[in-house]
């Protein structure tokens, strides 16, 4: 067990550096410099040449690497192009909007993904139109959910707000939902949960039926088990054989799809986040994106490809700790 | 199938068409058990499933009564029905197959068809215990084994108690431990307290020994009956082997194609059937005393459509004694007279018991000692030169790294040391354990694994036929295809080739049409003749044959044996036959090499070993083995005398 | 680009399985009969071909799409944000007074085939090394897939977006972004495909019977990949569709002139609650191709499992 966690820690820390590595390369192949982002566009060619010096571009890349790794180890990822502020400072300010929308949004996918699986497993009556629904759903781009619901909600019904996270976006924490029921604020909160409920919902669809699907293939695997006909036979409730034989032992894949599906949220996000505008690290990259703003599209990579091996490390971890066969 | 004959387990659907018969006394079923009334009573049982789309009936009107403290075995062949039943006096069918059911079930004072749920799994939480067949898939997994037996007791007093009371080692300290971290044995031991818990009334042991090796087997049964004894409860033992029911059952029924055959008390079925199924049973079982010279007996294949067979006796088609009558009606149970059996044939009763003389031989062994088939080289004989050796293994090692994760790996020693000839033209049985390392040394032999140490010498070429003849074919390829690989890869020009091909099959018994299928729509017992056919169309020096017949019903399994040694016997190939019963191996093996733990532990001539083991190793193995004169498990009374056991 | 279903196809289905010892072995086993139309009812494979045949008339639309669009995508060929069902403008037309019809029949064709460029270029990349690595097993394997695995760890449509990117925009970066993201799920399916059949007594038996190293992998094993390929990259056309359409409404993928759903969407977004046909058609075409991909997808697995 300890070495699974040891193998397990040792290999995301490869992967970081792998990730790095990739950044670096794609950076020095990227178009724009970032010595003139640091002097700014009206600088001397002399001024120039003397940031490209101070940053050290001058340089064989070996060095430049590691040069690169030692500054994004001490927070500095380099000056965006774009808002000419460092791009740590831009990725800190941006950051807790994207993790209050991926987490409520990825909770969403969960009980959504519950409810498809347990509906299909045990073949819940009238439940066939959810499900449908979904799939249907999950065929669509982000964007198109997104629009959907705000012509629909917004345009049409005027229910939900159209984008933005909503008048206060001075919370302490970043996290509104979060300041808000800390403060006992439940008007903010409820605002703060309008704004939040369409583009978590946009973002929600598509992992829920990844999600949905595997555990439910799970589950109705685990159901033909032959320890399943023994619990039957103990003649225990059959909530009972649901909860402690059939769903414990359909987790397994589910947890990995799960962790897979975190990290493709981390990409939808940038989509759902440009279509409300949301004030998040993905709006903040898809402003970058047509500007070539490359030292930003960098440091939002590495920040979200971190966050998502580091995910999928600790998802590993658990599925070891929760399956005895794998820690004798 | 329309929605309204759709409904869920335990509930019935009266008016079926099939009338079923009458309801018997309880009296002509259920005999001499005192007089209490049955545990369980069964009543023109039928029951229909669907598969794939396809409804077909699996029983057809089954009456049985089991007595207190009696144990029933119920004995049939795959497809007769025999799990089905048991998954309907449960009450657990499963709900996919959509039965449809008619007739009564009452086990432990429940109606088990039209009984609520509640009622169903009260009655299974306490009355009833059920052992189910694999041990290693019935139990959950991540649940501990305390978990898992007070899951239902709540009481984990109670829990180390009974695992106690079936003799699991160190029951307190088992508690914590996961299923896989268990050997066989003690998994279907742990089976056995679950079926124990709220001290049921009637056990349903659904083929509980068959994954398990003949030694571990016998301790289960050794247990049951203890249990019986103990506990006082009642056991239905379901299994296909006559033998293993012979060895704890107080009756007997038998099932074929949904419908009792024949039911009587086990002694009486086992050495005077009246049923020519039965009969055809117990001539076809390769036992220690069947003849090794000549063919072995087998009962004929079934190869009319089975709804032209369920119109009669479904058994007509392969009766020797039929009638005109049985294809088109089906006979009713009727009692032999002063023998407490029930038969449902239309032949009397003493035909039946002139075959059954005819082809059974006076239990007992030795009876016949000859070599087998035609090709017998002179036996004995250690000073050979070595080129009249076609297999010579020295020294043999294979030893395994079974890695699991990133625990420290295990080291497996499969091989050890072994040292074997195989003389040219000779037939050798290896027999052993699961994990004896018997498989392993054919595939080395075969050149499918790689020694560790030591030296394998083949002179010639070999062919091996599997296991599992379904996966060794490959499946998106024609029988002709395959066949044709073999020849091509010999260089057999193509019109000796076809010949060939046209010959193997009419060796095997096969059409020429089979060219053209493919494995997935062949039976288990053709796919095994034509992976056969794919070893011996071009013949090889050796025939590696690695437990071909273990998954194949008794009667085919005979018809396969048949055909290896006739092949033998035509081709002068020398065998090796690797094998988990002694039986089997006594039959196909002029030397018999016994394997234990991956050492070499006794060989010697087939004769020898059978009569006068010299190995502790073999003679466990021999004593394990069940027959069907040495009731070595049953109790000497009968039923439990007493019902309110101790613990 | 939102969270995309990734299904494996038939894993586990390979070849027909001896159904002895399953729970109610009392069903009489089939002899000679075929096992066609086992699966599905002869009316469900019916529904199943059409389906399948859908997959064929996309590819043929998106083939004739020049000749099919009425007028010329990129000019401008009337008023502007003319409603559907307008004269001689069936979709209506743009901002920019562009025919919206033709534009969404050009922009298909560019979606169509990108990804199944995309599909393609993982499964014979992704697949030959796959076969590679599941068939030779030992070092090679376990290089092969380490390098796999690298790729499979990081975040692919992340990733995507850099390479994208850091190359500028152009429909061939955002293909090469996306294929090198993408090879490494078809070599982890085939070979664990090919490992799985490899394994399996058929292919030693194959062996014992005189078949060479090359006939085992084409003969014995590939046959039995194939199926399982063949659905798994055309259920995968709709992830990728989506994610090129996702890209592409970044302003990742051709430049401003030519007409790309996920760009024209983007570009009319302004006009969502004015004239909201206009960028919700070019979505909804995003949504009806990866719809087509995901049942003919789901249709050729019903019909491949129902001939095992």
């Amino acid at each position: 067990m300890i070495r699974f966690v040891l193998w397990r820690t040792g290999a995301a820390a490869v992967l970081l550096v792998v990730l790095s590595a990739l950044v670096f390369v794609l950076q020095q192949i990227s178009p724009g410099d970032p010595a003139r982002a640091y002097v700014g566009g009206n600088a001397s060619p002399a001024a120039v040449a003397a940031a490209h010096h101070r940053l050290g571009l001058d340089r064989p890349w070996p060095q430049r690497y590691v040069r690169y790794l030692w500054h994004a180890l001490h927070g500095d990822l380099g000056i965006s192009l774009r808002t000419h502020r460092p791009v740590t400072t831009d990725l800190g300010q941006f950051l807790p909007a994207t993790a209050e929308l991926v987490l409520f949004s990825f909770v969403l996918a969960l009980l959504l993904a519950l409810l498809f699986a347990l509906s299909g497993a045990l073949r819940w009556p009238g439940t066939g139109l959810y499900r449908g629904v979904l799939l249907l759903a999950g065929t669509a781009p982000a964007f198109l959910l997104g629009l959907g619901g705000i012509v629909l909600f917004y345009g049409h019904l005027h229910w939900l707000p159209e984008a933005g996270r909503g008048v206060d976006t001075s919370s302490p924490t970043g996290f509104v939902l979060l300041d808000s029921l800390l403060h006992g604020d439940t008007g903010a909160f409820t605002d703060g949960l309008r704004h939040l409920l369409l583009p978590g919902l946009a973002l929600a669809v598509a992992p829920a039926i990844s999600i949905g699907r595997i555990l439910r293939a799970g589950l109705e695997r685990t159901f033909g088990a032959d320890y399943v006909r023994t619990a039957r036979s103990k003649g225990i409730r059959e909530v009972q054989v649901l909860w402690r034989h059939v769903v414990r032992n359909s987790l397994d894949a589910t947890l990995s799809m799960a962790g897979l599906q975190l990290g493709f949220m981390f990409a939808g996000v940038v989509i759902v986040e440009n279509v409300f505008t949301w004030p998040g690290i993905g709006y903040y990259l898809a402003q970058s994106i047509p500007q070539s703003d490359f030292p930003a599209i960098a440091g939002v990579t590495l920040l979200l490809g971190g966050v998502y091996i580091v995910v999928n490390a600790v998802v590993d971890v658990l599925q070891a700790v929760a399956d005895p066969r794998l820690t004798v | 199938m329309s929605a309204h004959d759709l409904p869920t387990p335990g509930t019935a659907r009266a008016p079926g068409p099939e009338p079923g018969a009458a309801s018997r006394s309880g009296s002509a079923t259920a005999p001499a058990a005192g007089t209490a009334g049955p545990v369980a009573s069964v009543r023109g049982l039928s029951v229909s499933l669907q598969r794939q789309g396809v409804r077909s009936p699996v029983l057809r009107g089954v009456d049985l009564d089991i007595a207190p403290g009696e144990i029933v075995g119920l004995v049939g062949e795959s497809g007769s029905g025999k799990s089905v039943l048991a998954m309907t006096m449960l009450g657990l069918l499963p709900r996919s197959a959509r039965p449809v059911i008619t007739g009564s079930v009452h086990a432990a004072g429940t109606d088990m068809l039209h009984g609520t749920p509640a009622q169903l799994r009260a009655v299974r939480r306490s009355r009833l215990g059920v052992i189910f067949q694999d041990p290693m898939t019935s139990l959950n997994p991540t649940m501990r084994i305390g978990r898992q037996i007070t899951e239902v007791t709540g009481d984990s007093g109670e829990a180390v108690t009974l695992l106690g009371a079936v003799r699991v080692p160190e029951p307190a300290r088992r508690m914590r431990a996961f299923p896989h971290e268990l050997s066989g044995g003690l998994r279907q031991r742990v089976m056995a307290a679950i079926a124990l818990t709220g001290r049921p009334r009637l056990i349903v042991a659904d083929e509980p020994t068959t994954a398990l090796d003949v030694t571990v087997q016998a301790q289960l049964l050794a247990l049951l009956a203890d249990l019986r004894r103990e506990f006082g409860c009642s056991v239905l033992f379901i299994t296909h082997d006559l033998a293993v029911a012979a060895q704890i059952t107080d009756r007997i029924a038998v099932l074929y194609q949904g419908r009792v055959a024949e039911i009587g008390p086990s002694a009486q079925l086992l050495h005077h059937p009246t049923h020519p199924y039965t009969a055809g049973l117990l001539g076809s079982r390769l036992s220690l005393s069947t003849p090794r010279t000549g063919a072995l007996p087998t009962l004929p294949a079934d190869g009319v459509p089975v709804a032209e067979r369920l119109r009669g006796c479904a058994y007509h088609t392969r009766c020797p004694l039929v009638l005109d009558r049985c294809a088109s009606q089906q006979p009713p149970a009727t009692p032999v007279e002063g023998t407490g059996v029930l038969r449902a044939c239309w032949r009397d009763s003493t035909a039946v018991r002139d075959i059954h003389r005819a082809v059974v031989p006076a239990e007992g062994l030795a009876a016949h000692a000859g070599p087998l088939g035609a090709v017998h080289p002179s036996p004995g004989g250690s000073g050979k030169p070595a080129a009249d050796l076609a297999v010579e293994v020295r020294a043999l090692g294979c030893r395994f790294h079974s890695r699991s994760g990133f625990e420290p790996r295990h080291t497996v020693d499969a091989l050890q040391g072994v040292d074997l000839d195989v003389r040219a033209g000779e037939a050798l049985s290896i027999v052993g354990e699961s994990g004896s390392g018997k498989s392993t040394l054919l595939r080395v032999i075969a050149g499918l694994t790689r020694p560790t140490a030591g030296t394998v010498v083949l002179r010639g070429t070999a062919q091996m036929v599997f296991q599992d003849a379904g996966s060794s074919l490959t499946p998106w390829l024609t029988v002709g295809a395959l066949l044709r690989e073999r020849l091509r890869a010999a260089k057999v020009p193509p019109a000796e080739a076809a010949r060939r091909t046209e010959e193997v099959l009419a060796a095997m018994g096969l059409p020429a049409s089979v060219l053209k299928v493919r494995p997935g729509e062949l039976s288990g017992g053709q796919r095994q003749r034509v992976a056969l056919a794919r070893a011996v169309v071009v013949p090889p020096t050796v025939l590696l044959c690695d437990e071909p017949t273990s998954a194949l019903d008794a009667s085919l399994a005979a018809s396969v044996l048949n055909l290896i040694r006739e092949m033998r016997r035509e081709l002068a190939m020398t065998v090796v036959f690797v094998t988990h019963d002694l039986a089997v191996a006594r039959l196909m093996g002029d030397r018999i090499a016994v394997m234990a733990q991956g050492r070499l532990v006794e060989q010697g001539d087939a004769h020898d070993i059978v009569t006068a083991p010299a190995d502790p190793r073999t003679r466990a193995l021999l004593d394990a083995v069940p027959r069907i004169d040495v009731p070595a498990a049953r109790p000497a009374t009968g039923p439990a005398d007493r019902p309110e056991a101790a613990r | 680009m939102s969270g995309t279903t990734r299904t494996t196809g038939m894993t586990g289905a390979a070849g027909a399985v001896d159904t002895a010892g399953a729970p109610l072995s009392a069903v009489p086993r089939r002899r000679f009969a075929l096992p066609v139309g086992e699966r599905l009812r002869p009316a469900g494979r019916n529904v199943s071909r059409v389906l399948v045949a859908l997959l064929v008339l996309t590819t043929l639309v998106a083939l004739l799409a020049p000749v099919l669009a009425p007028d010329n995508p990129i000019q401008p060929v009337g008023d502007l944000n003319l409603p559907p069902l307008s004269a001689h403008h069936l979709l209506g037309t743009d901002n920019l007074g562009r025919d919206l019809l033709s534009r969404t029949l050009i922009g298909l064709r560019a979606s169509w085939f990108s990804a199944l460029a995309v599909v393609a270029v993982g499964l014979l990349a992704g697949g030959l090394l796959g076969v590679v690595a599941g068939a030779f097993g030992g070092w090679v394997d376990a290089l092969l897939m380490r390098f796999t695995d690298l790729f499979l760890a990081l975040p692919g449509a992340l990733v995507a977006i850099a390479v994208n990117a850091a190359l500028g925009p152009g429909l061939l970066h955002t293909l090469i972004g996306v294929s090198v993201v993408w090879w490494p799920y078809y070599a982890r399916i085939i070979r664990a495909e090919v490992r799985g059949l490899a394994s399996r007594p058929h292919v030693e038996a194959a062996r014992l019977a005189g078949a060479g190293r090359l006939r085992l992998i084409g003969r014995h094993i590939l046959p039995g990949v194939v199926p399982t390929a063949l659905v798994t990259a055309s259920l995968d056309i709709g992830n990728v569709v989506v994610l090129l359409a996702g890209l592409s409404f970044l302003g990742l993928g051709q430049s401003a002139p030519a007409p790309e759903l996920g760009a024209d969407v983007q570009n009319s977004l302004y006009l969502l609650l004015g004239q909201w046909w206009i960028p919700i058609i070019p979505a909804l075409t995003v949504m009806l191709l990866s719809l087509i991909a995901n049942l003919g997808g789901d249709a050729l697995r019903n019909l491949l499992e129902g001939d095992r």
